[in-house]
């Protein structure tokens, strides 16, 4: 399991949300094609929009550049 | 299975009450649930429930899981509490909601205005959108509600006339009150759990016959001959009285009056019982507003709040006033339950009224009977 992996799994356990933004944000940049790239954008941006996060917008303006909204 | 209503609707003179059944049969109670409560305007919340903006509160109606939320717009408005997709419960506990409302099954999601705005992975992992899932046509649905004296009201089968129609001599009568009223805050709001069918709630409310029986303080100044019945055919019953006087504090203060009313109201107030289930005060200094949850059969919750002309009354003074209101609430509570319990007699035939005392209960049994009839008027058809 990679760090980020884990750091997920124990953001998920606290339930802590905004870190979750921001770490399905960082898989995403890590990601390496464009469907797992969407895929953690998504899960950033869906936190990002229940808590509304300042991320919000951005998040969702990249997956809108990769005609995923 | 269909009883015979026709006693109920004939003159106060000759009438009987509602049968037994009305309070003790399982099917009476799923019957009117869409006959009376489904179809006319329900009393659900208060808007001060929802105080501020994204604040949300699910309730359960009857069995129906509905949520309340103070849109971003400030507009109070009422979903049902379950997800488009999957029918999953949405919110489970009172929130505030920051953003959007989440299921917690896929993570669809809606804005505080019901509007769908998120669809995740609904195309396949990392494809948000489908051509099958047009997000304009899958917003919460929304239940019709209005709201007046800040009471959330809800037309669950979206059939009634408007309120303003329905209620429109209501309105009228007490025009006077249409103004800000204040929330008197946590001190100002207190539920009673009572053994009973939700309607007799309504009926001991509506009529001032018992209080000097069942009221002996609240009778010591305001006497039986002080009231007098108020009474709709087909809108809604109460009481009035002549001789309302103000809670006094330190040196005689008072509560702020609401601006503007008439004479009538410096000793006057009036309780009325505006159909199926709200009971509502309006006095010079304050209001309140009851409304009656029908949990099962026998079981309601009277949520009950109380509100000011002004916005920052004394808070110790607020205090007495919910204290003196409780008390006289607490105790009627024996009444609504033993006429519960007299209900299972097989032989009680719906009781006789007093034509000069018992209107506003008359008035409200033949509204119930009316709809019914209505009801199976149409489920005939």
């Amino acid at each position: 399991m990679s760090g980020l992996d884990a750091r997920l799994l124990d953001a998920h356990a606290r339930h802590d949300n905004p870190a979750l933004v921001k770490l399905y944000a960082l898989a995403a940049e890590t990601a390496h094609d464009t469907d797992a790239t969407c895929f953690y954008l998504t899960h950033a941006y869906i936190f990002a929009l229940e808590l509304g996060h300042p991320d919000t917008a951005t998040l969702h303006a990249q997956l809108a550049a990769y005609g995923r909204v | 299975m269909a009883n015979d209503l026709t006693a109920v609707r004939q003159p106060i003179e000759r009438a009987q009450g509602l049968p037994n059944e009305h309070y003790i049969d399982e099917g009476i109670f799923e019957e009117e649930k869409y006959a009376v409560l489904f179809a006319s305007w329900a009393g659900l919340a208060v808007a001060a429930d929802v105080p501020e903006t994204g604040d949300a509160k699910p309730i359960e109606f009857l069995g129906i899981p509905l949520l309340l939320v103070r849109d971003r717009e400030n507009k109070v408005r009422v979903f049902q509490n379950s997800c488009r997709h999957r029918g999953m419960i949405l919110v489970s506990e009172p929130k505030k909601i920051e953003g959007a409302i989440r299921c917690p099954y896929h993570s669809w999601c809606y804005s505080t205005a019901g509007k769908l705005v998120s669809t995740p992975h609904v195309g396949g992992p990392g494809h948000n959108t489908h051509e099958a899932i047009n997000k304009d046509d899958l917003g919460l649905t929304e239940v019709r509600s209005h709201i007046w004296f800040d009471t959330v009201f809800i037309n669950v089968d979206g059939n009634a006339d408007p309120f303003e129609v329905v209620h429109a001599d209501l309105l009228t009568r007490w025009k006077e009150f249409d103004k800000p009223m204040y929330h008197g805050g946590t001190e100002s709001h207190f539920d009673l759990n009572l053994t009973t069918n939700w309607k007799l709630a309504i009926e001991n409310y509506c009529e001032s016959y018992h209080l000097p029986w069942v009221h002996p303080g609240l009778n010591s100044y305001s006497r039986l001959e002080d009231h007098y019945n108020i009474q709709e055919q087909g809108k809604y019953s109460g009481q009035g009285t002549l001789v309302y006087q103000q809670l006094k504090g330190p040196d005689d203060t008072v509560f702020p009056d609401f601006e503007g009313l008439s004479d009538k109201w410096d000793t006057g107030a009036e309780y009325i019982a505006i159909y199926p289930n709200v009971l509502l005060g309006a006095q010079r200094d304050h209001c309140f507003s009851i409304v009656l949850q029908p949990n099962t059969l026998s079981s309601t919750t009277e949520h009950i709040h109380l509100y000011y002309a002004q916005p920052d009354t004394s808070q110790d003074m607020r205090g007495r006033n919910a204290h003196q209101w409780k008390g006289v609430f607490e105790e009627d509570i024996f009444v609504v339950e033993g006429m519960q319990k007299g209900r299972h007699s097989p032989l009680f035939d719906g009781g006789r009224f007093s034509p000069a005392m018992d209107g506003p209960t008359h008035n409200f049994h033949d509204w119930v009977a009316g709809k019914v009839q209505d009801h199976r008027a149409k489920q005939n058809a």
